[in-house]
């Protein structure tokens, strides 16, 4: 007889109240673990589900907009653009949580094409350089000479730079800079690897939350976020993206003084 | 010469404002809410083009274009309109004879330009 706790118990004994804790533990993780899958499917199903009845309000807005159903007074043009602005960040926010989602059910995958990362970038500034422009913001690319074609998935880096810009389009007061710079780079991963850098003279943040920004529904600063919109998801998205293709994300910051943010791919990531 | 269009959509509001742009662009164009009505508008007046969206009440959108291929009716054109964009499911479509796969939300303004020319290939 050993002598545990208050009573007298055999080895035995306390060997297995040991392993039926064990197994009521294993049971608790394992049904946490299906009411995560289920929760990460219903919002997988309700975004698939927004998406239709978004399509019909943006499209029945675009058709008045473009006077296909009478002309449209300066006001109710005004208006309408209006809803199909609310309409179509509603769109991409629906678009984040689906993205999440997948990346929670590990259902996300590469598809990789060659392609110019300086015709990418090109792409995404020429995208928002009016809301930039509507800011009073500069916006500067600088992408070196000669650059590799890089083999990865496009649609995922030009939604990582999308992101990374319109976050910094966001962050940044009236009369503040915005920048994206692509240059080669070497890292313990791959020997030839491309450093894309998307900075901004913004509000910054603080090094404590460096890390925080790149989770799953990080509000740094609530009132931020409040002020900013959003789903909270980008930067963990963008993250993920990144990691699928073997490269890394991180930010160099401070507030008051703006953000850099950087984020490697392997030339042939996944070629 | 407009075609004939048929929209195959369960949502009314989806169907009314593609119907206005592809009606502004001359075509002709009917809409079935289930693969039932689907089959029967099909059978009864062959649309040259389909926009065929997936998850319909009562069953697989992409088995009204299976049994209109089965009969030899199917459509000149067949284009899948889905909200599910994973892989599988575009191979799936283009498996079975979708000339394209739109995933919503669909840039449905360049629908009218498309509709163009799917008809002109």
């Amino acid at each position: 007889m050993t002598r545990i706790g208050a009573g007298y118990h055999t080895v035995e004994e306390r060997l297995r109240t040991l392993e039926e804790r064990v197994e009521e533990q294993t049971r608790t993780i394992d049904e946490l673990r299906n009411r995560d899958a289920l929760k990460t499917q219903f919002l997988s199903n309700v975004s698939h589900d927004l998406r239709t009845p978004l399509t019909a309000i943006v499209t029945h807005a675009e058709i008045l907009r473009d006077g296909i159903l009478g002309d449209l007074s300066p006001k109710q043009l005004e208006s309408i653009c209006g809803i199909i602005s609310g309409g179509r960040q509603l769109i991409g926010m629906v678009g984040e949580i689906l993205m999440y989602a997948r990346g929670a059910a590990d259902q996300l995958s590469l598809t990789p094409t060659e392609f110019a990362i300086g015709t990418v970038i090109e792409q995404v500034t020429s995208q928002v350089e009016p809301l930039a422009v509507k800011k009073g913001l500069e916006i500067g690319v600088d992408v070196e000479k000669d650059m590799p074609p890089l083999c990865a998935d496009r649609e995922k880096i030009t939604h990582i730079l999308s992101n990374l810009l319109g976050n910094a389009i966001d962050f940044t007061e009236h009369g503040g800079r915005v920048w994206v710079n692509a240059s080669r780079t070497t890292t313990v991963q791959s020997a030839a690897s491309v450093l894309i850098e998307v900075g901004d003279t913004g509000i910054g943040i603080a090094p404590e939350h460096h890390e925080l920004v790149f989770r799953e529904f990080a509000q740094v600063d609530a009132s931020a976020s409040r002020h900013h919109h959003g789903t909270g998801l980008g930067l963990a998205i963008a993250r993920k993206f990144v990691e699928l293709h073997d490269g890394r994300i991180w930010v160099e910051s401070a507030p008051g003084v703006g953000s850099r943010f950087y984020f490697t791919v392997p030339v042939h990531a996944s070629c | 010469m407009g075609a004939h269009i048929l929209i195959v959509e369960d949502s009314a509001l989806v169907v009314s404002a593609l119907r206005i742009l592809l009606e502004d662009a001359g075509h002709r164009v009917s809409d079935a809410g289930s693969v039932r009505a689907a089959l029967d508008i099909a059978r009864s007046d062959r649309p040259e083009v389909m926009l065929l969206d997936l998850a319909l009440p009562d069953g697989d959108g992409l088995s009204v274009l299976e049994t209109l291929s089965n009969d030899g009716l199917a459509p000149r054109v067949t284009v899948a309109v889905t909200g599910r964009d994973e892989p599988h499911i575009i191979a799936r479509c283009k498996r079975l004879g979708c000339r394209e796969v739109l995933v919503k939300p669909i840039r449905a303004m360049a629908l009218p330009t498309q509709v163009a020319e799917w008809l002109a290939e």
